[in-house]
C-alpha cells in the first residue's frame, strides 16, 4: 500500500535535507520512492540529483504548454531509482507560488506519475496560502512530520502547522495526521528533550533526534545525501533509524497546538 | 493560441454541464459578479444558481465554511435532487478545497465538485471537469465520458480552425441583411434548382435554428428540397429531451427530414453531413447553427446560406466562401427555458416575404 508522507516545518531548518536522506535511507531499504518539492526555490530533491537543479514542473508548463508534458519531462531518476519531481514556481514578488503547487499537483494526476512505495512531499517553510496544503489534501499525504530545531521560533512554526493539522481534522472523515516530531538540532543546550517535551504538549512524540554534524555541509558540498556520501557515519545511522521510525509507525494525531505563551514558557524552562 | 479578444467562459460551460446532467442547484464558490449573466439565464432553464459571494475578506482568509454555509442554507430550503460546486478563478487561486467543504456541510444531497476556473482559453475544460465528476459520481456511464471527449475535442478543433477561434482577434459583425438574403434564397428556390436545408446546431440553440427549416418549408411547401437535421436521440438528459422535442414539432410542422448526427455532434458530423450534401447535389445549402463545421470541399461551387449566432463567426465564414451569412443576435438567451421551437429573425423575414 502507498504510503504518502509530507515534511513540514520552518524555513531553514533542514526539511529539505532531511526529506533527501530519507528518501535515500527508504531507497537503501529496497523501497520505491519519490520526492516531489513543493517550494519556488526548487532546491528540494538536489542532492539525490548530484547536484543537478531539475527542471520544474512549472517552468516546464509555461514553455511547452500543460498538454503538451510527458511524464519524463518531469518526474527525473536519482540516488537509487528516487523519481525526483521539483513543482518550481514563481521568483519572489510576483505571481502566486501556492497556485503553482495546485496546477503541479493536477498535472502530476494527469500524467498519472503519482505512484511509488513511498511518496515524500517536501513543502516549503511559510504555509501562506491554500496551495501549500495541497499535500494535505484527501488522496494525499496522511502524514506529517514537523523539522523543528530547539529555537522558540522554529516551534512556533511548527506550532502552527499543528493549527493547520487541526483544522483539516473537523472533516468528518480526517484522513491527514500528525506523524511525529524530527528535531534537527542547532546544538542547543538539552535541545532533545525541549523537543520531546513540545512534542508531548502538542500530543505527539519526537520520532527523531538528528544531530547538528558538520558532515551533512560536507556531503552538500558534495552534492550527496548523507546516506550517499558517508553512509558509515553516525549521522547516515540517525536518518536510517529516522527512517525505520516512520516505516514502522501506526500511531498518528489530532495536534493540540500551544499558545505562545506555552512555547515560550517551554524555551524558558529550558534555559535555568 | 493567446486571444486578445474575450472567450466564453469555462465556468460558464461547466455551469451549461451541470444543467445538461440534471442538476437543479449549482453553487458558485466566488465573488458574486462571477458569470452573473449566464447565471441569471440558467435560472430559466431549471438551474438555481448560488453564490458564495466571496469578498476580499475570503480571498484572504479563506472562505471553507462558507462553502459549507451556503450548502447547508441551499439544501435547507430548496431541497434540491442534485447538487454542482463549480469552482471560479479566486477559489482555485487561493486553494480552496470544494470537496473538504462538501464533507464538512454534511449533504444528503448528491454532490459533486468541480475545480475549474476561466483560465483556459478553450472553454471545453469546464465541460470535461463537470463530466469526469459527475462520472466519478456515477451520474454518467465511463463510456458517455469518453463519448464526450471526443466531440467535445472535435467542436474545438472546428472553432480553431474555422471559428471564432481561429485568430487573436476578430471583428464582431452584424453579418448580412436578412432580406436581401432572403429575397436571393427565395429567388433560387423559385427558378426550380434544387437544394438543400440542414440544421447542424449546439445543443438548445436548436430551439431557434430549427425554425429556419420550418420557415423555408412554410414560404415554399412544394419546393425540390432536401431537409437534414442533428435531432438523433443521443447525448445527456436534457439535450436528448431537447432532440426530441424539436424533432417532434418539426415534424408536426410538416417538416420531413433526414436525421444526422445529435445535438452534441454539431463539431463531429461535418464529413458525414458533406456526404449527405454531395449525394443530393444540390446547388443551394441553408446551414443553420454551426456552418463551419462542414468541410468546404463539399459547399464549394454552392450557393451557401450560413445562419449563426456568432457575431465573431461572420468574417471566418465570409472566408470559407459562404455568400450570405446572417446572425440571429441575442439567441441564447431566446432559447433558454424554452420547450418549442422560437421564430428566428430570418425565419420571420423568410414568411413575410414569400
Amino acid at each position: 500500500m502507498m504510503r504518502q508522507i509530507a515534511l513540514y516545518g520552518k524555513g531553514g531548518i533542514g526539511k529539505s535535507t532531511t526529506s533527501a536522506n530519507l528518501s535515500a535511507a527508504f531507497a537503501e531499504k529496497g523501497y520505491t520512492v519519490m520526492q516531489i518539492g513543493c517550494d519556488p526555490k526548487r532546491d528540494s530533491t538536489r542532492m539525490l540529483m548530484q547536484g543537478e537543479m531539475i527542471p520544474t514542473v512549472m517552468d516546464e508548463v509555461r514553455e511547452h504548454g500543460d498538454r503538451e508534458i510527458t511524464a519524463d519531462e518531469v518526474v527525473f531518476t536519482g540516488y537509487r531509482g528516487i523519481s525526483c519531481v521539483e513543482a518550481g514556481g514563481p521568483e519572489p514578488g510576483i505571481g502566486c507560488a501556492g497556485r503553482g503547487i495546485i496546477a503541479t499537483f493536477s498535472l502530476l494526476e494527469r500524467l498519472n506519475v503519482l505512484a511509488a512505495d513511498i511518496i515524500v512531499y517536501d513543502v516549503l517553510g511559510d504555509v501562506v496560502c491554500g496551495g501549500f496544503a495541497m499535500p494535505m489534501r484527501k488522496g494525499y499525504a496522511e502524514e506529517i512530520y514537523l523539522v523543528t530545531s530547539g529555537e522558540l521560533m522554529s516551534l512556533y512554526a511548527a506550532n502552527n502547522i499543528c493549527k493547520a493539522i487541526e483544522r483539516l481534522a473537523c472533516n468528518t472523515t480526517p484522513r491527514c495526521h500528525l506523524g511525529g516530531i524530527i528535531c534537527n538540532a542547532r546544538g542547543l543546550l538539552r535541545e532533545e528533550e525541549l523537543v520531546g517535551e513540545f512534542a508531548e504538549k502538542v500530543g505527539s512524540r519526537l520520532v527523531a533526534f538528528i544531530p547538528r554534524s558538520d558532515i551533512v555541509q560536507e556531503a552538500e558540498l558534495n552534492r550527496k545525501t548523507v546516506i550517499e556520501y558517508a553512509p558509515a557515519s553516525d549521522q547516515a545511522g540517525r536518518y536510517r533509524f529516522l527512517s525505520e521510525q516512520i516505516l514502522n509507525t501506526g500511531d498518528f494525531c489530532i495536534p493540540t497546538p500551544l499558545s505562545m505563551q506555552e512555547l515560550e514558557d517551554l524555551g524558558i524552562s529550558y534555559r535555568s | 493560441m493567446k486571444y486578445i479578444q474575450p472567450r466564453p467562459s469555462s465556468i460558464v460551460a461547466a455551469l451549461y454541464t451541470a444543467r445538461d446532467l440534471e442538476v437543479d442547484c449549482a453553487v458558485l464558490h466566488g465573488p458574486s459578479g462571477c458569470s452573473f449573466k449566464h447565471a441569471r439565464l440558467l435560472e430559466e432553464d431549471g438551474l438555481r444558481v448560488l453564490t458564495t459571494s466571496l469578498s476580499d475578506n475570503e480571498f484572504i482568509f479563506g472562505g471553507q465554511n462558507r462553502l459549507a454555509e451556503v450548502l447547508m442554507y441551499a439544501e435547507e430550503t430548496f431541497s434540491p435532487s442534485r447538487i454542482a460546486v463549480i469552482g471560479t478563478c479566486v477559489s482555485m487561486i487561493i486553494g480552496e478545497d470544494l470537496s473538504a467543504a462538501i464533507e464538512i456541510a454534511g449533504l444528503q444531497t448528491e454532490t459533486i465538485a468541480v475545480d475549474i476556473h476561466a483560465g483556459f482559453s478553450e472553454n471545453i475544460d469546464g465541460v470535461i471537469l463537470t463530466l469526469q465528476a459527475a462520472a466519478e459520481a456515477g451520474w454518467i456511464e465511463g463510456g458517455e465520458l469518453a463519448r464526450q471527449k471526443k466531440l467535445l475535442a472535435a467542436a474545438n478543433e472546428v472553432e480553431r480552425l474555422y471559428g471564432a477561434a481561429s485568430a487573436p482577434y476578430i471583428k464582431p459583425s452584424r453579418g448580412d441583411l436578412k432580406h436581401v438574403a432572403a429575397k436571393a434564397l427565395l429567388a433560387r428556390i423559385s427558378s426550380g434548382d434544387p437544394g438543400v436545408v440542414i440544421l447542424n446546431a449546439k445543443k438548445e440553440t436548436a430551439y431557434m435554428f430549427a425554425d429556419i427549416l420550418s420557415a423555408v418549408h412554410d414560404a415554399c411547401p412544394d419546393a425540390s428540397i432536401a431537409y437534414a437535421a442533428n435531432l438523433s436521440p443521443r447525448g445527456l438528459p436534457k439535450v436528448r429531451r431537447d432532440a426530441e422535442q424539436i424533432a417532434g414539432e418539426l415534424a408536426e410542422r410538416g417538416v420531413i427530414f433526414d436525421l444526422i448526427g445529435a445535438l452534441d455532434e454539431y463539431g463531429a458530423t461535418g464529413t458525414e453531413i458533406g456526404e449527405w450534401i454531395s449525394h443530393k447535389n444540390p446547388a443551394f445549402i441553408v446551414t443553420a447553427g454551426v456552418p463551419h463545421a462542414i468541410p468546404r470541399i463539399y459547399t464549394d461551387g454552392r450557393e451557401c446560406f450560413s445562419i449563426t449566432n456568432g457575431p465573431r463567426q461572420v468574417e471566418p465564414l465570409h472566408a470559407l466562401g459562404h455568400e450570405h451569412v446572417l446572425v440571429e443576435v441575442d439567441l441564447h438567451p431566446k432559447t433558454l427555458g424554452v420547450s418549442s421551437i422560437v421564430e428566428s429573425e430570418f425565419g420571420a423575414v423568410l414568411r413575410s416575404l414569400a
